[in-house]
Parts: structure tokens; C-alpha cells; sequence
């Protein structure tokens, strides 16, 4: 045997190796079939017009001032109304189209969030002050997800008898009117108090891991306050930051969670995740190649969103050069100035922003909620959990498919970061590690698309269970459980490939010196010295895959038999009045899953996972 | 025991030339040292020995068997890494049985054995620690023991003393060198510290940027260093760029600054050469048969039990190393000072190609 310079070239390893060459082709294979064809699919689909290659479908978009209208939006950001004999300041945004509305959606949470993120995370990382401890576990609140259940408590917050006008207009009377605030900008207001932790988590970790002594060399020179931040302080932490704010972009331009509950308002609904979406649902428009179009441009623009960044965090990579030294973490008792705004506008900004889950649980143990607070205490809804038949159907089938797409995340991510993480001079290295973090930038709503066209066209799954034109034999789980699959992958890749970096490769080699063959290095080693990283990488796709929202309000609602969890939730707050409950009910179930997934990483593993919220 | 034999190894990374046609012959028994600065591909040439990496090109022989694309775990050349790589889940016994338990040994026999491989490395008793528990020396003997305990062909060294504290890697360099005398086993030790390679070895290779410079006991390699840069990197020692004026068989007479000295001749056919003159063959004494140069002290460093004398002639300095002694006061920047050098201790080699 020689070696076999091919099979370096593509495997990184000179001898064929079964274990090495499976680890690459079996992620490899999978992402190809069920992420790459499908979405080519729909872009052959998009470009198809009457058999030919045509740009007909993006031309009816751009043409067309219901999805494109840059130059004269209609409605105005904020309107006075009469309501019976009081006036209100009513919100609810322009209207640019649907294209342009998404895209200044998406700007707009990613400014709110950043400075909502930034602002928490610089208060908890660099001041001391009574009370930090309690606002530390507070914080840890609003990355709890609860699909639907939290965009319904941010609107009542937000209606003219709300929470919100309850303190500033009838308490502290700093409001002249009422607001209500409804539409684009409710939709705005919602996902940045959804995403807004996504930000604090990436730029706490950012200050924290500045080294103190870029900052005190600063001060040493005679910088200080503001000037300090301005110019060491931020610019260090602004790769984090900026990455954090780019993920919440393209969260924001594929959420379907503010739209639905925003769209008893017509504006709410032209964005362009609703219209795909609606699409999907209404069914007459389902299989329209415009939607497909429409699912390429979002597609379009979240890759550019996620390439920038890459190729920006990449460049900004600041390798800190310092060595050795103390490392005392920077932590002030603040001011009177500063602990003035800590507590007057810093805390009570918080408060407002945990209330939805706060308001989630209220919802559901009361029996309605009309006004400010909900009325009627009942423990009927959280008893349905276990009760109510369809509830419990639904919770079943969502275990049943996160469990599923768990093992084969599992397998994916451990194979893929073995192969691209040892093997790294493999020219198919780079490609498999790309493909394994690219589903974080494809909208869940996109994916769903995909493989609308893909399983009821391409030939080997076209009229089988994943086809879901094939009303009779479609089976919802099996196309969730394929989603599910890709969509979380990103997340427990980065954690094992995490803990592959940090076993360093003279651990194998040593048992492959030793005499063991590749297989046995692998289960023998590297497996168990990686175990917390594969139980948190677990943990955190089970959390995401039982919230997964896009997918499972599409393809996953067409047969209420299979519902996962987020398709009845939707049902239920579009549904009778006081269903709203039980989809709360719903939620803080959710939320007990999550708290528990993150007692066990905590606990168990030892090691802190930062739980992001996503849809 | 087996002799192993390297013919020609070529080894490219991408477009770096790691090993430029290694060439090694080693002995039975033998403690061969590779050494060499960071990057010359001394641990290259020990991982391909050991399977972890496949040369280009050429062959590698243990005894009359060809083994070169034999992969690690069929080759039975067990590797002692750097960092030691004692697997951080599994206690000391089971890093140690862990090749055994491979070969399907019995569980009884693999207790003994492990045994015997702790008492060697004198860590009876630790078996049910974990490496964390362990000191770094402690470590250390581990992974030997565990190297060991297979009874391997070749038992290859990748700078195992470099993690380790002054005090301990004098400790553990006996100990290397008792347990390879004990087991008469061959040992390819690498590392890229002269004086312990000097220390340890039967025989040394040095190495740079991917060949091999020169072979052989550390007494040849100090005293009759074939090239330029095994002169300088064995030691301190006086370069001198001259030319040569005169040649006579194995003697050559040559020229710098204004002296004209003759030495012992290792030169191709060029004539600019260096002069490699070690420090402690300067005299400050009168010798026979040799050279005598006057010029100015520059610096006078002392370092305990010897003195460095630098001297200054013409635009040449020169450092003679001499016990500290009394009588040595004398010497004082800008005084006069005269060094003398036996002939033989001239060594003329070729210029170093750059």
C-alpha cells in the first residue's frame, strides 16, 4: 500500500480510511440532499417561467409596489385617534412594500438590540452594585423562547390600557396621550424584546474577555470615561457585538411569530416572511414560483448578512497578544450618576423587557385578559397539558421528532467536525465546515419552501410520505424531523467541534501509535474525553428543535394529527377567545424544558451554556 | 531490538520541503539523538518513523523488513509525545494497559505487565491515579510506561525533557538513559538542546532545514564539526570568515584580518572559508605549535567558575573562555592581549551557502 495522494487531497489522510472518508461523505451527502438540491429547486423554480429562464417571477416582485415601494410609502409612522372620548398616539410604521418593510424591520431590531444588548451587558460586566446578582438571573429570563405567547403579551403591553401606559401615562404621567403601538412597529418592538439577549450574551462575553490591561494602559495614558469606551473599550468588543446584531437581523427577517399575532393590522403582514408563509397556509397561492422568487431574495439578503460578518468578525479577529500578567476583571462601584441610571432606567428597562415571559405564565393560569393584568386564576389550561387529548398529542409528536433529529444532529455534527477539525488540510475540510454553520443564515421559512418543491417534484421522494401535495400519504413528521435536522445542526457543531479543538490530536494519535485503528481512537478517546460537549450540544438543539416555529407552522400544520408544539400554539392564538391560555400554557411549558436542559448542562457538565433565543 | 534504516525520505507540506532525502542508519541498541533548531524536521522524520505521517518518497527499513507505508498501529515504533498525550479520562493503569488490552492480552498477564512498566519508571503504586494527579516528572515516566509496556521494535522520544524544570530534566535524563541501557532497546530521541543531546547519546544527528549535516558521537560532532552551521550550533564557538592563501594535503594556510595561520583542512575547492575556533582552545598562555594573535581586550565577562576574554583584532573579535583563576586582573578593556591557538584546534570549513 502507498500512499494515495487523491485521497489526501480530498480526505486529508494519505491511506483510505473508512472512518475518515464516512466522516466526511456522511454530513457531506446529507447536507447536499436535504439543504443544497432543495433550495436549487426552488431557485430553478424561481427562474422558470413557461419552461423557459426567465427573471418574470423577480420582475413581478420589483414591479409591483405592493412588495416594492421605496419612494412613496403610505401611512405614517405615528397618527393621533379617538378612542371613545380619550386621544391615543397610534403606531404602527410605513409602508415600503414587503421587501423594503423587512429589510428596515430587520435594521431597525438589530439597532434596538444592540443597544438595548450592549447597554446590559456593559452595566452587568464592568459596575458592582447591590442588587447585580438578582438582575444577573433576571437577564437570564428573556432568553427563555415561547413561540407566539410572548408577541400576544407584548401587543396587550403595548394597547392603550397596557402595561406600559399603565405606568407612564396613568402612574407617572409622562406620557401627554396614550400610545398604542401596533403593526411594523409592533412587530419591531417585539422582536427586539425577543432578540435583544442574543446581542447581551455576545457582547458580555466580548467586555469580559477584553484583557484589563488594553484598558488601564488606556487610562495609564490619560483616557478615561466615555473616551475610554469610545476608543479601546468598543472597538475590542465590536467583532462580538456586531455578530450578535447580524444574528438578530436574520432572525428578525424570518420570524413569523410577530407578524402572526400583529396581523389583525394589514401592514404587519407585508413582510416578506408573512407572505410566504400565508402562501403556505391559504393554500391557493401554495406551489406560486413568485413565492419561491420572494424566498430567494430573503435567502439573498440573509447570506449576505451572515457573509459579511464572517468575512468582518474574520478580519477584526484581534488575537490577543498579551501574556501573562494579572488578569483582574475591571469592576467598579458606580457613581452616583451612574448608579442613578442603573437603577432609574437600566433595571426598570429590564423589567419591561422579562414581562412577556412573565406575562406568559400569568396567561396561562387566568381564565382571560382584557386590561392591563389578567383576571381569573385557573389551573384548567395547565391541567390540558396532560389531559386535553390534542395537547397531549402534540406535546408526544414533538418529543418524538426532537428526539429523532437529535440523534442525527448528534451523528452529523460529530462527524462533520471530526472530519473538518482533524483533517484540515482536506480540500473538502473547508466545504463541510462551511455547509455545517451555513443553515444558521437560511430562514426556517426558506427551508420550508425548499422542500415544498423539492419533495413534490424531484423524482425519488416525489409521492411518498415527505411529498406533501400527496395529501393522503404525507407524513409532516418526517419532513419536520429532515428540518429539524438542518436547521439546528449549526448549534451542537459549534459545541462538539468546540470540545475537538480543546482534545489535543497527540491524544489519538498516541492510542493510533499504540495500536489502536482509527475506530477504536475514536470511541475509545476522543468520545468520551468530548461527552459534555455532545450532552450540551444535545440539550441546546432539543431546546431550539422543540420551539422551531417556521417549519412547523408550514409544512408541519397540514395534518392536525402531527402538529408539533408551535403548530397547535399558532392555532390556538389565532383560535377562540381564552385559547390564547392554553397556548400560554404551551409556553411555559416550553420554558420548564429549557430550564431544565439548562440545569442539566449547568449542572451535570459543569459548564455554562448560553441559551439563545430563536424560532 | 532492530536496526533501523531511513533511505532518502522525502517529505513536502503543501509547498514547504519539510525533508529534503533523509539518509540514517541506526544501530541496535543504539540512543541516536536527531537534533536540530525549530523547523529543521527532526519530529517530522520521528513521525513518519513512528506512522503518523507517510514520506513523499524513499524507504524506511526496520531490520530487512520494509515499513515505510506500514500504518502507526501495525509498525510497533511507539512514540513518547512532547506534551506526553496521557489521556485525561482513564487512570494511570488504564493509559498503561491500554496497548495491551489491544493485542487481546489476557487481564491477568496485562497486570503483570503493567506492573513491571511502573516499577521500571519506579510509579509502583500510582495505578489508580489519574494524570491530573500526577507531577509533571510523574507524567512523564507515565507515557514512557506506557511506550514501554508494548515492548516496542523502536522507542521514539519527541523532546520528552522540554516540559519539564531544570532540576528534573537532569533527573530524567539519567533515568531515560538507565531504562535504555537496561532494556538494551533502540531509542530516537529528538530534541534541539546540543548539551543534552551531547549528554544522552551514543550517537547524534544534527539536522537543519530538512537534511541532515552531519552524523556521528557527540565527541565527533563537538570536536570535528563538518559544516558551518554544526560548528556554531553545537556550543558557542568563534566563526571567522578568510580566505585561503596556501594548501598542503589535509593542512591549508589561510588569511583574515592580518594574520595568516594554518588549520585543519575541510574545504571543497573554494577559498572562502571560516575559521571555527571554540573558545576554550584559546589560550592566554604560551602553546607549541600554534598561533599567537595580539590585539585589544573588548570585554571581560565573568561567569563564575570561568571567564570569557573578548578580544579585538583588527575588525575581528574573538572569545577565549579560561577557569577563573588569579592573574587575570590585568585584563581590562583596551588593554593589550595576546591568544594563542594549537593548529589543530584551527578547524577550516567551507563557507555556508545562504
Amino acid at each position: 500500500m502507498a500512499v494515495n495522494k487523491w485521497v489526501e487531497r480530498f480526505f486529508g489522510t494519505p491511506m483510505p480510511d473508512a472512518v475518515v472518508i464516512s466522516s466526511f461523505l456522511f454530513p457531506l451527502i446529507y447536507l447536499i440532499a436535504f439543504l443544497i438540491i432543495p433550495v436549487l429547486v426552488m431557485l430553478l423554480t424561481a427562474f422558470l417561467y413557461h419552461g423557459h429562464i426567465s427573471l418574470f417571477w423577480f420582475k413581478s416582485i420589483f414591479g409591483s409596489p405592493y412588495y416594492f415601494n421605496p419612494l412613496h410609502p403610505e401611512g405614517s409612522l405615528v397618527t393621533t385617534i379617538q378612542q371613545g372620548n380619550q386621544t391615543v398616539y397610534y403606531l404602527s410604521g410605513w409602508d415600503f412594500g414587503v421587501v423594503i418593510n423587512s429589510i428596515l424591520v430587520s435594521l431597525t431590531v438589530m439597532l434596538l438590540t444592540t443597544i438595548l444588548g450592549v447597554t446590559f451587558a456593559f452595566v452587568m460586566a464592568r459596575y458592582d452594585f447591590p442588587g447585580k446578582n438578582i438582575m444577573r438571573i433576571l437577564l437570564f429570563v428573556p432568553l427563555l423562547v415561547t413561540p407566539f405567547v410572548n408577541v400576544v403579551v407584548v401587543k396587550k403591553m403595548f394597547l392603550p390600557n397596557g402595561l406600559i401606559n399603565w405606568i407612564f401615562y396613568q402612574h407617572l404621567h409622562l406620557f401627554p396621550h396614550p400610545i398604542w403601538i401596533d403593526g411594523l412597529v409592533g412587530v419591531i418592538i417585539a422582536q427586539s424584546i425577543t432578540y435583544y439577549p442574543i446581542v447581551y450574551l455576545n457582547a458580555y462575553a466580548s467586555f469580559i474577555n477584553i484583557d484589563p490591561s488594553l484598558e488601564e494602559q488606556a487610562e495609564n495614558l490619560g483616557s478615561r470615561g466615555f473616551h475610554l469606551f469610545r476608543t479601546v473599550t468598543f472597538p475590542l468588543a465590536l467583532p462580538g457585538i456586531a455578530a450578535g446584531a447580524t444574528l438578530v437581523g436574520i432572525f428578525s427577517l424570518e420570524d413569523l411569530a410577530a407578524p402572526i399575532v400583529f396581523q389583525g393590522t394589514a401592514i404587519a403582514k407585508k413582510l416578506m416572511s408573512f407572505q410566504i408563509y400565508s402562501s403556505f397556509v391559504s393554500g391557493f397561492a401554495i406551489g406560486n414560483p413568485q413565492m419561491a422568487a420572494l424566498s430567494l431574495i430573503m435567502l439573498t439578503i440573509a447570506l449576505i448578512m451572515f457573509l459579511t460578518i464572517r468575512w468582518y468578525v474574520g478580519m477584526k479577529q484581534y488575537a490577543m497578544l498579551s501574556k501573562g500578567g494579572r488578569w483582574k476583571p475591571r469592576v467598579a462601584k458606580p457613581k452616583g450618576w451612574q448608579a442613578a441610571i442603573i437603577y432609574l432606567v437600566v433595571v426598570p428597562l429590564l423589567l419591561i423587557t422579562i414581562f412577556p415571559q412573565i406575562g406568559v405564565v400569568l396567561l396561562a393560569f387566568s381564565r382571560r385578559w382584557y386590561g392591563t393584568w389578567p383576571e381569573g386564576f385557573t389551573l384548567a389550561n395547565m391541567k390540558a397539558l396532560m389531559t386535553q387529548p390534542d395537547i397531549v398529542r402534540v406535546i408526544e409528536n414533538s418529543l418524538i421528532y426532537s428526539t429523532v433529529a437529535i440523534a442525527i444532529i448528534l451523528l452529523l455534527s460529530l462527524t462533520a467536525s471530526y472530519a473538518a477539525g482533524r483533517f484540515k488540510k482536506a480540500k473538502l475540510a473547508p466545504v463541510l465546515d462551511s455547509l455545517a454553520t451555513i443553515p444558521i443564515a437560511v430562514p426556517g421559512i426558506v427551508i420550508a419552501m425548499s422542500y415544498f418543491f423539492f419533495f413534490s417534484t424531484v423524482p425519488p421522494f416525489k409521492g411518498t410520505i415527505l411529498d406533501p401535495t400527496n395529501l393522503l400519504a404525507f407524513f409532516p413528521g418526517a419532513a419536520l424531523i429532515l428540518a429539524y435536522s438542518i436547521r439546528r445542526l449549526p448549534f451542537a457543531a459549534r459545541s462538539i467541534s468546540a470540545g475537538i479543538q480543546q482534545v489535543h490530536v497527540s491524544l489519538e494519535e498516541a492510542a493510533v501509535n499504540l495500536g489502536a485503528g482509527r475506530w477504536k481512537a475514536l470511541t475509545s478517546i476522543l468520545i468520551p474525553m468530548i461527552l459534555l460537549n455532545l450532552l450540551g450540544g444535545a440539550m441546546l438543539s432539543f431546546v431550539y428543535c422543540m420551539s422551531e416555529t417556521s417549519v412547523g407552522i408550514t409544512l408541519g400544520s397540514i395534518n392536525s394529527t402531527w402538529y408539533p408544539i408551535t403548530a397547535k400554539m399558532r392555532e390556538l392564538i389565532m383560535g377562540a377567545v381564552g385559547s390564547a391560555s392554553l397556548a400560554a400554557a404551551l409556553g411555559v411549558f416550553l420554558m420548564l424544558v429549557q430550564i431544565l436542559a439548562i440545569v442539566i448542562a449547568n449542572v451535570i457538565t459543569k459548564q455554562r451554556y448560553s441559551f439563545i433565543g430563536l424560532t | 531490538m532492530v536496526e533501523v534504516k531511513l533511505q532518502n525520505i522525502v517529505k513536502t507540506f503543501g509547498e514547504t520541503v519539510a525533508l529534503k532525502g533523509i539518509d540514517l542508519d541506526i544501530k541496535h541498541g543504539e540512543l541516536f539523538t536527531l537534533l536540530g533548531p525549530s523547523g529543521c524536521g527532526k519530529s517530522t522524520t520521528l513521525r513518519i518513523i513512528a506512522g503518523l505521517e507517510y514520506p513523499d518518497s524513499g524507504k524506511i527499513y526496520f531490520g530487512d523488513e520494509e515499513v515505510t507505508y506500514l500504518p502507526s498501529h501495525q509498525k510497533g515504533a511507539v512514540l513518547v509525545f512532547q506534551n506526553y498525550a496521557l489521556w485525561p479520562h482513564m487512570t494511570v493503569f488504564d493509559n498503561v494497559a491500554y496497548g495491551l488490552k489491544l493485542k487481546g492480552m489476557p487481564k491477568e498477564e496485562v497486570r503483570k505487565k503493567v506492573e513491571w512498566a511502573l516499577e521500571l519508571i519506579k510509579l509502583k503504586g500510582f495505578e489508580n491515579r489519574y494524570p491530573t494527579q500526577l507531577s509533571g516528572g510523574q507524567q512523564q515516566r507515565v507515557a514512557i510506561a506506557r511506550a514501554l509496556v508494548v515492548e516496542p521494535k523502536v522507542l521514539l522520544l519527541d523532546e520528552p525533557l522540554s516540559n519539564l524544570d531544570a532540576k528534573l530534566r537532569l533527573e530524567m535524563r539519567s533515568e531515560i538513559r538507565r531504562i535504555q541501557r537496561e532494556l538494551g532497546i533502540t531509542v530516537i530521541y529528538v530534541t534541539h538542546d546540543q548539551e543534552e543531546a551531547m549528554a544522552i547519546s551514543d550517537r547524534i544527528a544534527v539536522m537543519n532545514v530538512g537534511t541532515v549535516e552531519q552524523v556521528g558521537t557527540p565527541k565527533e560532532i563537538y570536536e570535528t564539526p563538518r559544516t558551518e552551521f554544526v560548528a556554531s550550533f553545537m556550543g558557542k564557538t568563534n566563526v571567522v570568515p578568510a580566505k585561503v592563501v596556501e594548501r598542503n594535503g589535509d593542512r591549508v594556510t589561510v588569511e583574515f584580518e592580518s594574520f595568516r595561520m594554518e588549520g585543519l583542512h575541510y574545504t571543497d575547492n573554494s577559498d572562502d572559508v571560516v575559521l571555527v575556533i571554540r573558545p576554550e582552545r584559546i589560550r592566554l598562555n604560551q602553546v607549541e605549535n600554534g598561533v599567537s594573535l595580539t590585539g585589544t581586550v573588548d570585554l571581560v565577562e565573568y561567569y563564575g567558575f570561568f571567564v570569557e576574554v573578548i578580544g579585538l583584532f583588527g575588525e575581528t573579535r574573538l572569545i577565549a573562555r579560561t577557569i577563573s583563576d588569579r592573574g587575570l586582573e590585568g585584563l581590562k578593556p583596551t588593554k593589550p592581549v595576546t591568544f594563542y591557538i594549537e593548529k589543530d584546534d584551527i578547524i577550516v570549513l567551507p563557507k555556508q551557502q545562504l
